[in-house]
Parts: structure tokens; C-alpha cells; sequence
């Protein structure tokens, strides 16, 4: 515990934060196409739960279109780290300075999490606009998606490490992507699915923190065992990605 | 100071890239040179604590490369060959960045870069996404970290490559006016003996030479290289050019015979030391 709150203390949030408005604010202002596809799936989802479902999933398409859009944006990152570090050697001329694995990590992560905040600003206009949010729900939402952001981002860069070569790294991410945001229940009341299937899918940190995004706005009832299961895969992905990053190779 | 003992990097069970380097370097600029896959690359990585090393050690200004780590990487700057900037980011906040990880305050960063690019005449380009620059403009980004960090060390692996004549003039005149000490490698002889007050030729992961231009040359007094395609006397034969080193006394003989004759300069070193069959 003291060794992570040391590693807390030390951060260098002055190149982190740095990192993460030119990295993050920079894609939105001179690469909006970029904002637009990573819009585009979850807004069409949104329309089509509508849609089929006459409006009645509109809130879960709603909260689901929350956690795509970081979880997505997280999973993309997996392309960016390993083009990082691999094709444009950004990775190789950080190591020789005084940040640390965890201060370009944690950049990278930000980043992801300010390219998002068009999305979830958007999100959370039409959450209240539909009347889903309460008040005492505001700080789990943000907790969730915080786990959201830290374990998704954390898998892109196991990913990122794991890959030799950068040509598979785009149709990798874009196949994770999509398993990882639409298939677990994230567009959808998660009770659709037999409780087996919801603990295998459970493998991906986005449908625990999906089924207590649902519990928590009182769409359905909490599984608190979901709290634990995205807690433990926050943390395992977090050591994960830090093993995989290499630094030092 | 830079001392380098018994160094190897073994990548696979029978592949070294570095196959046992002992070099103790002590002037202001040093250049590397030799064929693609003699070990530069893999040499200046472990140097600037990118990659570790298989056995052996070194030491940057008395700072073990291992085991104080964290003071080399305070020390020393490092610009990766093959680097390219980030294409939706400008130089002036590539470099910003760069400094920033670098321990400088945000206002002397800002500061920095915009010297550094000055320098090196980007000042017109330093706000615009790096994606709109010409590859050398884009070269000549990471140039600028490295001026623009003032490191006592500065690790540049091929930091020319691709930029036209008047580019590459910019960043040697960038050289020369640095306090820092520097190690570069590159693939132009006319480069390393522009700036080099020593010079590295490294073979097949072993360093075969090292010492000052005129050192290292020294054997070659009072000779001149002859060479001519299809020849059929020589020392070395590249392809299908035949290239024999001869007295001044011969020059005659030789030019009867068809051949060309040169001046010796840092292409013969690299000739003659930096080819093997193996590399």
C-alpha cells in the first residue's frame, strides 16, 4: 500500500497533464473526424434500442453509450501505444527522462479521457434531458467510469506490449472494440442474459461496470458482486499494463 | 566520460547484436559509423537506457547505465533514429513536451523550444501539426529537443537522415555550437569528419576502430584509392567496383589501367574496416 502511494506521490502530473490537453485536446481540434467516429457507433445504437425497442431502452442505450465511448476510445489507445512505440519511437525518447512508466501511462490515459469529454458532455446533456440521472447518482458514475477508463486503457497497453509487429494492431482494436463495448450489456437491461453468460462476459471490466451503471440509476437490480469484480480486474489490468508497457526493453 | 566494458546485447539464442564493446569515450563528439546491423542502434539504445544489456557495463559520466539509471537518464538526451513527431501536434509543443518530461519548468520550456527552433529555421512551421511538415522539417523537430535539453550528454542516431544539404548544414552548425558532449551515428563519412574529434567504427557488433580522423587514417598516408567498375586488382571488391589503395608512385600505372583515383578520406575507413561479409 505505502509502494502505490508512493508511486501516487511521485507522478509527474505537470508532463501528465501536459500529455494528456495536447494529446487528448489537440485530436479533437485538428482531427474532429476522429470525434465523429468514435461518436458515430454509440449514437447509432442509441437510435436503433430506440427505435426498435419504442423508446423504451432509451435509458439503457443511454448509459451504455457512457461507457462505449470511454471504453472504446481506451481500447483505440492500444493502436496508439504500440504505433508509439513501435513505428514513431515517441516511447524510446521519453524513457531517457525523468518520467516514469506509470507518468506516460497515466498521459496516455488522460488523454483518452479528454478526447471522450465531448461524448460523455453529450451523454450526460441527454441523460438529463430523459431524466435518468439523480443526484446521489453523480459520484458511482464517476467512480465507474473512472475503473472504466483505468482497466480498459490498462489492456490496451498490455496489447500494445504484447504486439511485435504494428500491422495487425488497427484490426485487432477495432475487433476488441466491438466485442468489448456492444456485445456485454451495455445497450441492453443485462437481466436479458442467463447469469453465466453475464459472468463469462464479465471478463471485460465494461460489463461489470455496465451492470452497476444500471443498478445504480435504478434501472435494475445492483449485483454487488460486480463491484468486486470490476475492483479486482481495475487493479489486475493496472499491474497487467504496467508489466507490458516496456519500458526498459 | 563515457565507459563501456565487455558490453553485449544477445537477442536470441545465437544472434548478438553486440558482441563485446570496450570503448572509453572522452571527447565532445564522437560518431559511429558502419553498415546497417553493425550495432549502432543497439549500442546508443543501451547507452541512453532504452534497452538493457546482456552482459558487460557502462558508465555515463561515472553513472552506472544499470544501476543509477534514474541520474543517467537526468544527464543525458537520447533522439531515437526513425522517431517521427506526433502528426496532429506542432514542433513547438513536441518539443515543449519534451522538455517538460525533461524536469523544465513550463515557461522555461516554452522558452527553450522556441530558441531551438529558431536555430534550426522552423520558426515559421513551429505552430503548425507536424503532419503538414516535410520529412526532414520533421527530423529537424527532434533536433531541436536535443538542442533545446542542454543535457551534458546527447545520444543523436542518425539525426540527418533524409534532410536536404542545407538542413543538415543547420544541424551541424547546431552541433558544433553545443557544450554538450555528443554521440551521433550516421551513414555520411563527410558528416562524421565534419564534426567528429573522434570516430567509432563499428562491424558486425564489434567496435574494429576508434580513435581521431587523423589517427584512424594514419595508415593510409601518402596512398591514394583507385578504383574502377570491374577491375580485376583490388583490395576490396563492393559489388562490382574494384577499389585497390596504392602508392602515390602508382598512380600512373593505375590510371593507364582505367581506374579512378581518389583522395583517401573516411570512406576508405569505412571500407576497409566497417565491411564483412557477415554484416
Amino acid at each position: 500500500m505505502t509502494y502505490s502511494f508512493q508511486r501516487v506521490y511521485r507522478l509527474n502530473l505537470k508532463y501528465i497533464s501536459y500529455f494528456a490537453w495536447y494529446y487528448g485536446f489537440y485530436i479533437i481540434k485538428r482531427g474532429p473526424s476522429y470525434l465523429i467516429a468514435s461518436l458515430s457507433l454509440p449514437l447509432t445504437l442509441l437510435f436503433m434500442v430506440t427505435i426498435l425497442s419504442h423508446g423504451a431502452l432509451i435509458s439503457y442505450a443511454l448509459i451504455g453509450g457512457f461507457v462505449s465511448i470511454i471504453a472504446s476510445n481506451c481500447i483505440n489507445g492500444a493502436a496508439d501505444a504500440a504505433f508509439f512505440r513501435l513505428q514513431i519511437k515517441i516511447q524510446d525518447l521519453f524513457v531517457p527522462t525523468r518520467i516514469t512508466p506509470d507518468d506516460y501511462m497515466m498521459g496516455l490515459t488522460l488523454s483518452y479521457l479528454v478526447f471522450s469529454l465531448p461524448g460523455i458532455i453529450l451523454y450526460a446533456i441527454l441523460g438529463i434531458y430523459f431524466k435518468i440521472f439523480t443526484f446521489g447518482s453523480i459520484l458511482p458514475i464517476i467512480l465507474i467510469l473512472i475503473a472504466v477508463t483505468v482497466s480498459v486503457s490498462n489492456i490496451a497497453f498490455i496489447i500494445a506490449g504484447v504486439l511485435k509487429h504494428i500491422r495487425n494492431v488497427w484490426g485487432i482494436t477495432a475487433v476488441l472494440s466491438i466485442v468489448m463495448t456492444v456485445l456485454p450489456p451495455t445497450f441492453y437491461p443485462y437481466t436479458f442474459l442467463p447469469k453465466w453468460i453475464l459472468y463469462i462476459l464479465s471478463i471485460s471490466p465494461v460489463t461489470p461496470a455496465a451492470v452497476l451503471l444500471q443498478g445504480v440509476l435504478g434501472l435494475e437490480p445492483i449485483i454487488w458482486d460486480m463491484v468486486y469484480i470490476l475492483i479486482l480486474e481495475t487493479l489486475a489490468f493496472l499491474f497487467l499494463g504496467r508489466k507490458f508497457i516496456r519500458w526498459r526493453e | 566520460m563515457i565507459e563501456i566494458e565487455g558490453l553485449k546485447k544477445r537477442y536470441s539464442r545465437n544472434f548478438y547484436a553486440l558482441k563485446g564493446i570496450d570503448l572509453n569515450i572522452d571527447r565532445r563528439v564522437t560518431t559511429i559509423i558502419g553498415r546497417n546491423g553493425a550495432g549502432k542502434t543497439t549500442l546508443i539504445r543501451i547507452l541512453s537506457t532504452q534497452l538493457s544489456p546482456s552482459e558487460g557495463r557502462a558508465t555515463i559520466e561515472g553513472y552506472d547505465i544499470m544501476k543509477d539509471t534514474r541520474k543517467v537518464r537526468e544527464i543525458i538526451s537520447s533522439i531515437p533514429q526513425e522517431a517521427q513527431p506526433i502528426g496532429i501536434l506542432s514542433p513547438m509543443e513536441q518539443v515543449k513536451l519534451y522538455l517538460i518530461a525533461k524536469g523544465f519548468s513550463a515557461q522555461q520550456a516554452s522558452k527553450a523550444a522556441r530558441e531551438a527552433l529558431e536555430e534550426l529555421d522552423m520558426d515559421n512551421f513551429r505552430n503548425s501539426p507536424s503532419d503538414t511538415l516535410s520529412g526532414g522539417m520533421k527530423r529537424k523537430v527532434f533536433v531541436a529537443m536535443a538542442l533545446a535539453s542542454n543535457s551534458e550528454v546527447i545520444f543523436l542516431d542518425e539525426p540527418t537522415t533524409g534532410l536536404d544539404p542545407l538542413s543538415r548544414m543547420e544541424v551541424w552548425s547546431a552541433v558544433k555550437r553545443l557544450k554538450s558532449k555528443v554521440i551521433l551515428t550516421t551513414h555520411y563519412m563527410e558528416e562524421a569528419q565534419e564534426l567528429s574529434d573522434t570516430v567509432c567504427v563499428m562491424d558486425s557488433g564489434k567496435a574494429v576502430s576508434y580513435g581521431t580522423i587523423q589517427e584512424l587514417l594514419k595508415s593510409y598516408e601518402n596512398m591514394m584509392r583507385a578504383e574502377k567498375m570491374g577491375g580485376t586488382v583490388y583490395d576490396i571488391m563492393v559489388g562490382n567496383i574494384a577499389i585497390k589503395y596504392i602508392g602515390k608512385s602508382d598512380v600512373d600505372k593505375f590510371l593507364q589501367m582505367g581506374y579512378d583515383i581518389k583522395n583517401i578520406n573516411l570512406d576508405d575507413l569505412f571500407l576497409s574496416k566497417g565491411v564483412s561479409l557477415e554484416s
